[in-house]
């Protein structure tokens, strides 16, 4: 896709006006609730790099982490098994239908509720509510996987494992990634809503606390820092699938153009 | 057993073995009283259904949601129109859209309540923050998906540019828009959770908290069944309204089996 | 393949030749596939479809046998049977005079749908070792049968790509290739060249002969265009009615080895050709 240059100029120089704009509209503001930008990306910098590095942003994003991993791995592995094995999938269809429905951010009360304040409660309610999209992804990937791929599979004979990991599998990826990607996202609020409902520490938690102190420019550092995070970590995923992807990617381009 | 009914019958195993388990979990005091027994939930659910508060709560969520959607559907389609139609336009706010595409509604949650505080003017913004963008840009995809041989046809009949818009992109969208929409119905139920659960708006968010923080845990329960079945219907309507629109459109014509 | 036999001389019957190959594996009186009274019913009770009632015919050894009939007779659904990919409502199909109850090893099968039979997300040269890699082979006997089976179908400079970047006829032929380094002795092909243009069409039927000639393999070939088998076979089995039978077996006589002008301008072929199209296009 040809980019013009007139497009180009367009498409940097929106923003950048943009965000001159407000920092000149804001500059002699003494509103309560829109402090001037520049007071703002003072105090981004003061409080984020580095004073609370360690102590907030690095807990958030390890809690981020942690969780999404998890729920990644056992998302895919249950997610196999389900697939495959008829009588599990049966049993548990119903149960999933119903508890994919609710929303991951009202889980956080009964986490709290069962396991407290700490980290442990962040951790396990990023995994359980992220769980749900990529096992779900995982399941209609692989039983949609085409009987013409599974036929070649027996005719020539592959093992049972070499057709699990080496057939099953990476057709289901596409459709495993875009539940990763959904999943990523769950994991993002719910990683800010278990700070704001039961934490003292993390990005989430000091946002809330800066409302509620009415200190704003804290508040909008903080909102900033979780906007710039949540772009950067749909960043680096894309990356990564279009790494794994490659194939697929490919292949759908050649696909659409025919 | 029959083969055709074997799904069901494990189906119905599944769904009664997680109750009995839960019930067992509970009566052991495995969490203490933090699990309340599933028949002390339904009980207290089938008491928390004959109040009034329950309804006018329940209304105020699935309206503000309702409501938050069709604001969201207008403004993301007239957005995505103008978007869609004017590469200058498009380019213009590309980097804006890319940006917010990641960025969960629960980020600006500390700002809304801020400014416009525990209220359901504050959710209908958040809800609205959350659905705008995914219909704006499902609906810039199907403007640019318009097939060119239709546009020209029209042309070529006479019609002026905002005829064509309203008769042939438009309609042409619609499938875009539909599935748009069809993500967008059960956001809405969320993040109106959300907005009530982590800031005060009206709606079962607010009771959950309320529930939690009393530590009325049975009713906390009954209340994140009621969002699971709410879910449902949701996700069922959405289905149903898709299907009565969009009738006309390729993808649902009955395609011959081979 | 450092020792294979002269090209057979022109002669009338290639039959007669199988005597002079040095490896015929079994003599030439037992057939290596035996179908007797084989038949599929899919469904049961009030919702049963039987495809396929009585088929009854045999490949011998070294033989290019076609089979034919109109779209949809079931000639898909036998082929399954035979690959063992479906068990047989009743009757038999055996190999070497074992029944058939899953994917002999013998055995290697090209899909009609190179499309979704070529794992996209492996090269070329990996979707041919995907095969081989349970039979724990060496490297470097990887390696031969692979440059070798993509030598054969002449793709060794595509070893690199994705099956997707190729041309259909491409993709048939990794299919092929992959078949052949998997070395079995009986080929089956399920309407391999239907969805190839006209040109590709003819070279893959070449491809098929050579492939005969070079490996003494037994290739079973089903396909809707009568043309193109009685321009490959030694017989024809004639497929027809509907649940679907064997009408006739039809014997080729053409000379070999076959030439695309040559062959196919012989009064013969026309007249071979007009018998098994009469055979079909008779009403059931």
């Amino acid at each position: 896709m040809r980019i013009t240059m007139r497009n180009w100029v367009i498409g940097v120089a929106a923003p950048v006006l943009l965000l001159v704009a407000w920092w000149f509209l804001s500059a002699d503001s003494t509103d309560p609730f829109f402090p001037p930008l520049q007071t703002i990306l003072v105090r981004f910098q003061e409080l984020w790099l580095f004073e609370h590095f360690q102590s907030d942003v690095l807990l958030s994003l390890g809690n981020l982490f942690l969780g999404f991993v998890i729920a990644a791995a056992a998302g895919i592995a249950l997610g196999f098994i389900t697939a495959l094995v008829a009588p599990v999938r049966w049993m548990l269809d119903p149960l999933i239908h119903f508890l994919r429905g609710i929303p991951p951010v009202a889980l956080v009360p009964i986490f709290i509720s069962l396991i407290g304040f700490g980290t442990q409660m962040r951790v396990t309610s990023i995994a359980l509510a992220a769980l749900f999209p990529t096992m779900i992804a995982t399941v209609d990937g692989i039983r949609s996987v085409s009987n013409d791929l599974l036929d070649v599979s027996r005719v020539y004979r592959l093992t049972r494992k070499e057709r699990v990991l080496k057939v099953l599998l990476p057709a289901a990826t596409p459709q495993i990634f875009s539940g990763l990607q959904v999943s990523l996202q769950v994991a993002f609020i719910v990683m800010i809503a278990s700070e704001m409902l039961g934490s003292s520490q993390g990005i989430g938690a000091m946002t809330l606390l800066a409302q509620q102190s009415f200190m704003t420019a804290d508040m909008w550092a903080g909102i900033l820092l979780l906007g710039v995070i949540g772009f950067l970590v749909n960043i680096l995923f894309s990356l990564l699938r279009r790494r794994v992807l490659s194939w697929y990617i490919g292949s759908r381009r050649l696909a659409r153009a025919s | 057993m029959k083969a055709s009914v074997r799904p069901y019958a494990f189906s119905i195993v599944g769904v009664a073995g997680a109750l009995v388990i839960w019930q067992l979990l509970a009566e052991a005091k495995v969490a203490g009283t933090a699990l309340p027994p599933a028949t002390t939930v339904f009980a207290t659910l089938a008491t928390i259904l004959g109040t009034g508060t329950f309804w006018s709560s329940l209304g105020a969520t699935i309206g503000i949601a309702l409501l938050a959607l069709a604001l969201s559907a207008v403004a993301g389609v007239a957005i995505g129109l103008l978007v869609g139609s004017f590469e200058s336009v498009k380019y213009a706010t590309l980097a804006v859209l890319e940006f917010l595409k990641p960025v969960p509604p629960i980020v600006i949650l500390p700002l809304a309540v801020l400014v416009l505080g525990p209220t359901a003017e504050m959710s209908l913004l958040l809800v609205v923050f959350g659905c705008l963008l995914p219909i704006v840009m499902q609906t810039v995809d199907g403007v640019q998906g318009t097939d060119p041989v239709a546009r020209d046809t029209a042309r070529s009949y006479g019609m002026g540019e905002g005829e064509i818009l309203a008769r042939v992109v438009l309609p042409s969208a619609m499938p875009y828009i539909g599935t748009a929409m069809r993500v967008a119905a059960p956001a809405a139920l969320v993040v109106t959770v959300v907005a009530g659960l982590l800031g005060g708006g009206p709606g079962l968010g607010q009771n959950i908290y309320q529930a939690q923080a009393a530590g009325d845990y049975a009713g906390l329960y009954g209340l994140v069944i009621v969002l699971g079945v709410l879910g449902l219907l949701f996700q069922g309507a959405t289905r149903l309204a898709e299907r009565r629109v969009l009738h006309w459109h390729e993808s649902y014509r009955e395609v011959e089996p081979r | 393949m450092s020792n294979r036999p002269a090209p057979p001389l022109p002669i009338r019957n290639r039959k007669s030749t199988m005597a002079q190959q040095p490896e015929t594996r079994v003599s030439a009186a037992t057939p290596r596939l035996d179908v007797a009274h084989l038949a599929k019913t899919y469904g049961s009770g009030g919702k049963a479809r039987t495809v396929i009632e009585d088929l009854t015919f045999t490949v011998d050894a070294g033989e290019v046998v076609c089979i034919v009939g109109p779209s949809g007779v079931g000639k898909t659904t036998l082929l399954k049977c035979l690959a063992g990919l479906q068990p047989a409502t009743s009757g038999r199909a055996a190999i070497d005079g074992r029944i058939i109850s899953g994917p002999p090893p013998e055995m290697a099968l090209v899909f009609q749908d190179y499309n979704r039979s070529l794992m996209p997300w492996l090269t070329v040269r990996k979707n041919l070792v995907l095969p081989l890699r349970h039979l724990k082979l060496s490297a470097a006997e990887l390696k031969e049968r692979c440059d070798s089976a993509l030598a054969a179908v002449g793709l060794s400079h595509a070893d690199n790509q994705y099956p997707w970047q190729l041309s259909g006829g491409m993709q048939q032929r990794v299919a092929i290739a992959r078949a052949l380094a998997y070395r079995p002795e009986i080929l089956i092909m399920d309407e391999p060249f239907a969805s190839v243009d006209a040109q590709t069409r003819f070279d893959l039927e070449d491809l098929c002969l050579k492939i005969q000639r070079d490996f003494n393999m037994t290739i079973l070939v089903v396909t809707h265009d009568i043309d193109e088998a009685v321009y490959l076979a030694d017989r024809v089995v004639v497929l027809g009615s509907r649940p679907a039978r064997v009408l006739k077996v039809v014997d080729v006589d053409l000379p070999a080895p076959r030439d695309q002008i040559t062959t196919r301008s012989l009064p013969e072929f026309a007249r071979q050709r007009t018998e098994v199209l009469s055979l079909i296009k008779r009403p059931a």
